[in-house]
């Protein structure tokens, strides 16, 4: 059965409403234009305008289908009040062909309730009067579960007021405990969660422009100007932050975002600008910019250094090592800049993980310089063909790598490998998973690194392998 | 030579100096312990400030183990100084490996790069950082710009470059430069060890280490050791390079007999 999914204004005055069967609504209206439903780009469209909304708020939650929640406590006076910023809000979104209808509230549910059933489409509940604003909606706009709503509305509860006029015990034996919580969450008499889509950062600057900026030039400027309003807070509080995200607001409603990682907690604007310039390239300003945000993440105390004197003759911080690891993470990827810390481990590959390169080192002990490691360990060992051994416990006599023949002067080994049996089940360990290795040097000097795997077993041959080159 | 003349030259060769090296007053160098050696170089040890070439043959032009394993003993004084970075193509540096040859891989720092351009980027910009005193490089091939642009950003903070040039795998036959801004070009091949006598297994890793090219000093072939590899005595400080013979010059004739055309 086709259904109206939604319905537009003029729909909704020739008396078409969502959920009506199709064919009915093509009778009342034989020229009804209709779309198919898409529920997943309306989700998607959803979720880019939340994005967008980090303009007027960091605290955005999204409502499915077709609904936002934004936390304004402590932001609107940025804006001269709740019903200007009210009123621009709607009046951005109403030029983007986006007609909405706006409720501010103390609480989530009474914003809800009022944006959805309320008289106005623009409605501002003073502080502590959500009740009395509510009491002439219907129980449903509480977003009850559709069967609590349904049984209350037959047993002749039409408004608000009548509902919670009843006595709370009856009240949850007969419609749920779920019923009581929304109720209260509307009044505020408890606290309701919402989703966040970004945690609320403290660690955020935002800077507004009269006039919409597009050049290169300015966004680079902007992005020093804004992360400067960031840092002298910073500055303040005596922290760094080792991630800045910066999210550029366009004209049409679209935000694009980016992200640069530091080494070490900074706060200097300079090198944070400097980070976020190569990326500047791929911000498309559309019709223009006129709002720039920042938030910080990863904020950490972080005490203040004095410039030394010498710093002025060797250029400063700024030109130190974590300076470079940035640059080279943040333009090759994080995971392409690392630093080797030891991990107590008997596996030879498991024994050094990469970490990230000014990490405090580890506890762990350090590596055992008694016991040779190849220079070069090859991340999936080579088969070796050919291998001749004297005996099937020797280390092999000679043996082909890359079809070249080696013929083995010196032998040193061999060094038994197991699998670390106690790390897993007790029956996934075979006898197969241990390694017999050998440093063996060929007739030119090459050293390599070779293990047999398993144990001898009559009948069956030896299969060799090539695990790294020492120097 | 009339005593005005030598004058003469030797202000223009100290011009000449003050050019190459940039205007500094005279760079420092590292002493490698063997004066067999170090009266090859100029300035009495391997020059700082400067880059450095290693290669090798056969097999060692896509493993490069030797060149890594050499350049790494050679500088590991010089990394215990300041911080190091080794810049790859290919991520099968091991740093237990080379701690075990006495350098100090814990505070290394690798950057895997894409392609040879980021790989020379990183290099150079590595180089020009305050407080890193060797930077590593595995490159396929420096030209003669690329050179030039290592060499300034040495100059910049004095740092020091090591490049080892090997062709990624698979990769057809090595490109050859004209010309090479390097101050010392050194081919490496491993030398088969000597175990101590009564003893089994390897000796103390060996290489036939021949200096083809060095800027104002002289050219020379020598098997060298690192005689302190795989014990405690790697980390005490002292270099870990150790000169075990002089190889005759008729092992430096070229590689590759010249061919006439036609």
């Amino acid at each position: 059965m086709r259904q109206l999914y939604a319905v537009d204004a003029q729909a909704r005055q020739a008396g078409l409403f969502a959920g009506q069967k199709a064919t009915d609504a093509a009778a009342l209206c034989p020229g009804l234009v209709t779309a198919e439903a898409e529920p997943e780009a309306d989700a998607q469209a959803l979720t880019e305008l939340a994005d967008w909304c980090v303009r007027f708020s960091p605290a955005v939650a999204l409502s499915p289908p077709d609904g936002l929640f934004l936390d304004i406590a402590g932001v609107s006076h940025l804006w001269g009040g709740e019903d200007d910023l009210a009123q621009d809000f709607r009046a951005r979104l109403a030029a983007n062909g986006l007609p909405v209808r706006v409720a501010v509230a103390d609480t989530p549910g009474a914003a809800w309730a009022l944006a959805h059933q309320g008289k106005d489409a623009l409605t501002i509940v003073p502080p502590g009067q959500q009740a009395a604003m509510m009491a002439r909606l219907r129980p449903s706009a509480l977003r009850l579960e559709p069967q609590a709503a349904a049984q209350i509305e037959r047993l002749g509860l039409k408004t608000l007021a009548q509902l919670l006029a009843l006595p709370r015990a009856p009240l949850a034996r007969r419609f749920g405990a779920a019923t009581l919580t929304r109720i209260d969450e509307a009044l505020g008499r408890s606290k309701e969660a919402l989703v966040f889509r970004r945690p609320p950062s403290p660690w955020f600057a935002r800077l507004a422009f009269a006039e919409p900026i597009s050049a290169l030039e300015d966004l680079q400027r902007v992005s020093h100007d804004v992360a400067a309003r960031l840092c002298a807070r910073l500055e303040q509080e005596g922290r760094g932050a080792r991630r800045f995200e910066i999210a550029f607001h366009r004209v049409d409603g679209k935000a694009h975002a980016l992200t640069i990682g530091l080494a070490l907690a900074a706060r200097d604007p300079v090198r944070i600008a400097r980070l976020f310039a190569p990326k500047l390239e791929t911000v498309d300003p559309g019709f223009g910019i006129e709002v720039v945000t920042i938030a910080a993440t990863g904020v950490e105390p972080m005490a203040g250094r004095q410039v030394r004197l010498d710093a002025l003759l060797d250029g400063g911080l700024e030109d130190g090592l974590a300076p470079l690891i940035d640059r080279l993470s943040n333009r090759l990827g994080e995971a392409r800049v690392w630093k080797t810390v030891p991990v107590e481990s008997h596996l030879p590959e498991q024994s050094a993980a990469p970490a990230r390169p000014l990490a405090p080192a580890p506890e762990a002990a350090g590596w055992d310089l008694e016991v040779p490691r190849p220079l070069r360990l090859f991340r999936k060992p080579e088969r070796l063909e050919g291998v001749i051994s004297l005996v099937p416990d020797d280390p092999p006599r000679q043996f082909e790598w890359r079809r070249r023949l080696h013929r083995v002067r010196h032998a040193e080994g061999p060094e038994r490998i197991g699998a670390e049996w106690w790390r897993r089940e007790i029956e996934d360990v075979r006898i197969d998973q241990v390694r017999d290795y050998y440093r063996v040097e060929d007739q030119s000097g090459a050293r390599f690194w070779v293990y047999r795997e398993g144990l001898y077993s009559s009948g069956e041959p030896s299969r060799w392998f090539l695990h790294g080159l020492f120097g | 030579m009339s005593g005005f003349r030598a004058q003469e030259l030797e202000t223009l060769k100290a011009k000449i100096a003050a050019l190459e090296t940039g205007g500094r007053e005279d760079s420092e160098s590292l002493p490698l312990g063997d004066p067999r050696l170090d009266g090859r170089f100029l300035g009495g040890g391997l020059p700082l400030g400067h880059w450095h070439e290693f290669s090798g043959e056969g097999m060692e032009i896509e493993t490069a183990a030797s060149a890594a394993a050499f350049a790494a003993c050679l500088a590991a004084p010089l990394a215990r100084r300041g911080e190091a970075v080794w810049v790859l193509r290919r991520d099968d540096l091991f740093a237990p490996g080379l701690a075990g040859l006495g350098f100090p891989a814990e505070r290394l720092i690798q950057v895997c790069a894409r392609d040879e351009a980021e790989a020379l980027a990183v290099a150079e910009d590595a180089l020009s950082t305050v407080g890193v005193s060797a930077v590593f490089a595995e490159v396929e091939t420096v030209d003669l710009t690329a050179g030039r642009r290592l060499q300034l950003a040495c100059e910049r903070r004095g740092s020091t470059g090591f490049v080892i040039r090997r062709r990624p795998y698979g990769g057809t036959g090595r490109r050859e430069t004209a010309g090479s801004a390097a101050a010392t070009r050194w081919r490496i091949a491993p030398a088969p060890s000597e175990p101590a006598p009564g003893e089994f297994g390897l000796g103390p890793p060996r290489w036939e280490v021949r200096l083809d090219r060095c800027r104002g000093g002289r050219p020379g072939a020598w098997l060298m050791e690192a005689a302190t590899a795989y014990t405690y005595e790697a980390h005490d400080g002292t270099h870990p390079l150790r000169l075990v013979a002089e190889l005759g010059d008729r092992q430096l004739a070229p590689a590759q007999p010249l061919r006439l055309a036609g």
